[in-house]
């Protein structure tokens, strides 16, 4: 956006375009500058707005059978995630470095020590774009959403 | 600041019997703020033995936190149908 309103001086001071014609061009770079910015925060805001995580679990046979077989349906709310990661900061040193060695063994290298507040939220909106979608051969159906 | 959930409902029905129940838990606040008065002397002791372990700010922040948890359950929903079973626990 900078650059381009450089430019546009640039060319004015050069003459190649007359005073006019540079308010107009640097005019419509602010407008179009302060469109993508609501945009931009039209989406954050629609990102806070999401208030649950959903697991929606229906078993091929409901499906087959009109309405029988297993079915889960869980609605997590997400402040409950954000309190409950709150919890991982607690833990103490020693039983921190039980989970990271156990998810080592596991092939998961991921230490909990670098886990930060600030981490936790930008986790959170990043989940608000999570959708899963599976459905299996035998009309089994998992979905794990954020509404 | 987050309202906690006010009623919870549990309905846990097996193969043969079953049972629902709606907890009030807006009744049960003021009876934990009394459990917690009268066992405030026992936590102040605890307070005191894990003072020199560096145990102090840790458990006042797992007290919070635990109290923050309480309060986000409001929405909380699990709902688990089988065959012959269901759970379903709500928090409202």
């Amino acid at each position: 956006m900078a650059e381009n309103k450089k430019r546009v001086l640039e060319m004015l001071a050069q003459n190649k375009i007359s005073t006019d014609e540079a308010y107009r061009l640097l005019s419509v770079l602010e407008s179009e500058g302060s469109t993508s910015e609501g945009t931009a925060k039209a989406g954050t805001a629609a990102k806070m707005k999401s208030k649950y995580l959903r697991v929606c679990i229906l078993s091929g046979s409901e499906h087959e059978h009109g309405g029988k077989g297993d079915r889960v349906n869980i609605r997590v709310p997400m402040a409950l995630i954000r309190s409950g990661m709150k919890f991982t900061s607690l833990l103490p040193p020693e039983a921190r470095d039980k989970v990271t060695g156990a998810l080592r063994e596991k092939g998961i290298d991921f230490d909990m020590r670098n886990l930060k507040p600030e981490d936790m939220d930008e986790l959170l909106e990043a989940l608000s774009d999570l959708e899963v979608d599976v459905a299996g051969s035998d009309g089994e159906t998992v979905k794990v959403f954020v509404e | 600041m987050k309202r906690p959930p006010m009623l919870m409902h549990v309905k846990i029905r097996g193969e043969r019997r079953g049972f629902g129940l709606w907890l009030p838990i807006f009744l049960l606040l003021p009876l934990a703020l009394a459990a917690f008065i009268i066992l405030s002397p026992l936590i102040l002791i605890a307070i005191l033995v894990f003072w020199p372990r560096g145990w102090r700010k840790r458990a006042l922040h797992i007290f919070g936190a635990a109290f923050e948890v309480f309060n986000s359950m409001r929405g909380l929903k699990v709902d688990i149908q089988g065959d012959h079973h269901c759970i379903y626990i709500s928090a409202v």
